[in-house]
This record gives C-alpha cells, sequence and structure tokens, in this order.
C-alpha cells in the first residue's frame, strides 16, 4: 500500500520579493524557465543566486543560464508539522536535488508515493503556479 | 599566548523555563550579581562586555551597547557575537584576544535570550525566496535531509541515538537547573516511538526552545592572581570555522567545519579525542552530537553509531557527554544556549558537578553550532578545549 503525501497546490502560498541579484530567476519563472548563475572563470553554476560569485568573488564573472531542472535525489524529508501556511497539509515531500550542473536545489517533491521516494531518483522539474504569475520550482519524478 | 594566558574565574546559570515570567536584561543581572558575589569582584572592575546572540536582543542593533548602559556597566570594549549557538564559545575566544591585546582586563560574557517570552528575530536571509514558500520547517528540516543523507552513506542506527538521548536524560534529571519539564528519565523504545517531525527526525531528536541566561567573568590569569584568586579554568585550545565549503555548491552534508575547528584546538591544546576528560557537544539535534563525535575524531567518520554502542556518556560513563543534559535535556535557552554547556563543562572543571561530577577534570571540550544554511548542515563551527588551574 502506498501513501500520496499532499502536493501543497492548494496552500496559499505568497510570492516572494526577489532581491536586485535574483530578480533574472524570479522573471524566467513566468514562462517555466530555470535560469541559475554560471561562473564563466571558473565554468561552474551556483546555486541560489547571490550578487558574485562564490568562486572568484567577482560579479563581472557571473552569467544566466538556462537549465533543464533535471537531476537526482540528493537527500529528502518527510515534513509531518509544517509552518504557516501550510500547517493542516502535511505531510508533504520535501527534496534537495542535485541538478545535472551541479548544483543542490531544496524543493516541494510531488507526485511521488512516501514509500517511493529514494536518494538518487532521477527527477524533473514542476512548476506551481504563485499568486503574481511566477511560478515556483518543484520537482516530481522523471519516469 | 592569548588563550593559555586567561582566566574563567567565575560561571552563573539561571533556571531553564519554558518561559520566563522575567525580562531578559533582568535574568542578566541576575547572572552578574551571581559572578560578583563568586568573585568578588565590583561591577566597577568589569572593563568588558561580550553578549551572545539573542533573539530577544536580535530587535535593537545596539544591543551590547543597550545592555551595557541597563546594567550600569561602563566598559572598554563591547560587542555581541552573532554566530548563533557558537557565539558563547565565540565571546570566550573574543574576550582571550581583547584581553591580550590590552583593550579590556576583566571581561563580563552574558548568554542571555527569552526566545519564548519574546522573540524580536527578522531574519535577513535565504529563506524568504528559497525555503519560505516552499513551507520548509526551518532546522528540523535542514536535519531531516542531514540524516537521510547520512544514512545513505553510512547506514545509521537510530538506537543510537536513542543511546545518546536517554543518557543526556538521565544526566538532566540530576541538573536542578534544566528545564522541569525534561527532568524525566526516558528510554531507547520511547526515544524509537516519539512522533516523527520532519523524518526521520523525532520529537525526542529535537530541541525545546526556553528561556535562559548563563555567563562567566573572565580575565588575565595574573590579574586573577593579583585579586588573590587561585582557582580558575583556563582555554587552552580554540577553533571556529563560518560557511565551510563555502565555494562549493554541493556538499558532503555529513561533514562539518569541526573537522578543520577541532584540530586547530586539539593542536593548539596538545591533546587528542583519546585524552577528552568529558565532552560537551552542541545539541540542537541528537544526530549533531553523533556527527562531532566522527569530526572530531572520537570515531572513524561514518562509524558514529557503532561507536555509540560501545561507550557510556551519562556523567558516570567513560565519555561523559553534556553532564547537565545538554540543550535537548535541560532545554534551549534561545541563541544563549550554547552557554548551557560551556557552563556546564567549566562547573565540571572546578569540581562544582554534585551528584553530576565527572572523575577526570585534566580538560573538557566544549563545541558550538551557529545557523542553518541552504542545503549543508550549519553556519559556524566551534571547539573550545578548557582544562582547569592552568
Amino acid at each position: 500500500m502506498s501513501t500520496m503525501p499532499n502536493d501543497t497546490l492548494s496552500v496559499e502560498r505568497q510570492a516572494p520579493t526577489p532581491r536586485s541579484f535574483s530578480r533574472s530567476y524570479w522573471e524566467a519563472t513566468r514562462e517555466k524557465k530555470l535560469l541559475i548563475q554560471y561562473c564563466r572563470k571558473t565554468q561552474q553554476f551556483q546555486f541560489f543566486p547571490r550578487p558574485t560569485s562564490i568562486f572568484t568573488g567577482r560579479h563581472s564573472d557571473l552569467e544566466w543560464r538556462e537549465v533543464s531542472g533535471k537531476g537526482a535525489v540528493f537527500s529528502y524529508t518527510i515534513a509531518r508539522r509544517g509552518p504557516e501556511p501550510f500547517r493542516g497539509h502535511e505531510p508533504y515531500l520535501m527534496a534537495v536535488v542535485t541538478l545535472d550542473e551541479g548544483v543542490n536545489v531544496m524543493g516541494d517533491f510531488v507526485h511521488c508515493a512516501l514509500e517511493d521516494i529514494k536518494v538518487g531518483m532521477r527527477v524533473k522539474p514542476f512548476w506551481a503556479p504563485l499568486p503574481n504569475g511566477t511560478n515556483l520550482l518543484m520537482f516530481e519524478p522523471d519516469r | 599566548m592569548a588563550l593559555r594566558d586567561t582566566a574563567i574565574i567565575g560561571y552563573a546559570e539561571t533556571k531553564i523555563v519554558e518561559k520566563s515570567e522575567h525580562d531578559v536584561w533582568a535574568l542578566g543581572a541576575q547572572i552578574l550579581e551571581t559572578l560578583l558575589d563568586k568573585t568578588g569582584f565590583e561591577k566597577g572592575e568589569i572593563d568588558g562586555l561580550i553578549l551572545s546572540s539573542s533573539m530577544t536582543g536580535a530587535g535593537n542593533c545596539f544591543w551590547s551597547q543597550t545592555t551595557a548602559d541597563y546594567l550600569g556597566l561602563e566598559v572598554d570594549f563591547s560587542q555581541t557575537v552573532d554566530v548563533g549557538g557558537s557565539s558563547p564559545n565565540g565571546a570566550l575566544a573574543r574576550a582571550a584576544a581583547a584581553i591580550d591585546a590590552g583593550l579590556a582586563t576583566t571581561v563580563f560574557l552574558l548568554f542571555a535570550d527569552t526566545q519564548s517570552r519574546e522573540n524580536n528575530s527578522r531574519l535577513r536571509s535565504f529563506a524568504n525566496e528559497w525555503t519560505q514558500p516552499q513551507g520548509l520547517l526551518g532546522p528540523p528540516a535542514a536535519f531531516g535531509f542531514l540524516s537521510k543523507r547520512y544514512e545513505h552513506q553510512f547506514g545509521l542506527n537510530y538506537e543510537s541515538l536513542g543511546k545518546l538521548a536517554v543518557a543526556q536524560r538521565d544526566n538532566a534529571v540530576l541538573n536542578d537547573n534544566a528545564c522541569e519539564k525534561l527532568r524525566k528519565q526516558i528510554t531507547v523504545a520511547d526515544y524509537m516511538s516519539s512522533r516523527m517531525i520532519a523524518d526521520p527526525v523525532r520529537l525526542l531528536d529535537c530541541v525545546m526552545v526556553c528561556d535562559g541566561a548563563s555567563g562567566l567573568l573572565v580575565t588575565s590569569k595574573s590579574r586573577a592572581k593579583a585579586k588573590g584568586i587561585d582557582r580558575w579554568v583556563s582555554p587552552i585550545g580554540y577553533g571556529e570555522r563560518t560557511n565551510f565549503k563555502s565555494s562549493e555548491n554541493v556538499v558532503d552534508v555529513t561533514v562539518s567545519g569541526h573537522s578543520v575547528a577541532g584540530e586547530r584546538a586539539f593542536k593548539q591544546a596538545g591533546l587528542a579525542a583519546k585524552d577528552v576528560g568529558s565532552f560537551h557537544p552542541y545539541d540542537d539535534f541528537i544526530i549533531a552530537i553523533m556527527l562531532q563525535l566522527e569530526m572530531l575524531g572520537f570515531c572513524k567518520h561514518g562509524q558514529g553509531s557503532s561507536f555509540i554502542q560501545e561507550h557510556g556518556f551519562t556523567w558516570s560513563g567513560d565519555l561523559p557527554l553534556n553532564t547537565g543534559g545538554g540543550q535537548i535535556s535541560a532545554g534551549q535557552a534561545g541563541l544563549a544556549g550554547g552557554g548551557t554547556n560551556l557552563v556546564e563543562a567549566v562547573r565540571q572543571l572546578f569540581g562544582e558537578g554534585g551528584k553530576r561530577q565527572v572523575k577526570n577534570i585534566s580538560n573538557a571540550v566544549v563545541t558550538g553550532i551557529g545557523g542553518i544554511p541552504y542545503a549543508r548542515n550549519w553556519g559556524t563551527s566551534t571547539v573550545m578545549i578548557l582544562t582547569p588551574d592552568a
């Protein structure tokens, strides 16, 4: 018997206020595109968006690149007691996902039974709409 | 050397309670008076003030200055240490540095927080964009991720974590200052069946937020001697690391900054893990204790749970650990909670542990953990090694 967790899509989330250096990320989510920062100098991606390259300390080394959002589960947890406004929507699944570009991203994990999630499982993005037209990055199994 | 020339001449702590009836400054005043009584120092001889982080104080960006005002202290050195649970250890290291640099001669370290009564924090961090919209329940979820990853890499016997939880409870029962609600013995079965919060983190893995204060009075050895004091505790090794592996995106969350902080502290002290008299690791979640046992070299990386099965951790065990119950069984006094384990170590080294006095008081090791970053384990790792009458 498998237990489907809550997908939390009915939770009334507020869209976050972007910082000056994360605006490009949130704008791209309007079209369900995943943009992450890339350091040209060291040829590495970084997440979450920062005001500078975490490798060189130079903002000028950064650019935005679109990625697929595919990756594998690095770790996961089952939220049995969520903060507001998630209270009452438990249990729900959350995962840390290692994108194929080599960054760890935390997000809600949907369309997967509690018993089925495994470290190493292949995943793809699932976009959940936010009230201001942007979208929240979630993950689902890439079956 | 700065550390070894430093003398902790007094310690103090309030009882830890679920919600304080007293203002945070009233708790601070209580700590100050106890330290003056214990050391024979006059208020006017204190010329330095260092505070830990405080959720109550977080609403005031002049925190150490305003606290000095409320306590009537006129000082030459004043600061708040903002590395969360690592801040009491950090405060002691900074006091030693300030005294060594001639900035102050006698420093009052105050670790006071009434997070339960009055939480003024509004954290400006990654959370508002990257974890709040997702519904991440802060530290328990972070430790849920960490535990599940540890289990994936090494396997994890949860009964070992239960054994640590039981040992800390046994210790708390003997600590009159521990939060009363937590002074009840538990069994490994109780631990295993306690409800899940963020799988595999259970209720009995977690600290309970409480209110309380602790503190130390610190001066130079020469000043202590001049005052006719002949007993003190000295720091002999210290390591601190913030933002461990900051330039990596996918970090092994089973490795922490304690690996480098511990190596540095042990090297300074001329000691190794096998020499430790009592161990007072920062405990916000039980698994953090196990990770620190590994990081400090008590056992190999990944072998924490078998090490735990082979050793005893109550005050009378072969590795006495958080002999006052730690934060998990004495209560977490907000961001001042690191002071609970630090003060307990000092108490033990003064030989004043009472019913829970450890035998080996040649040294004690106290650690700190501060802050939960994004998809890592923790923000600041500290390791402090203390010895009596050095």
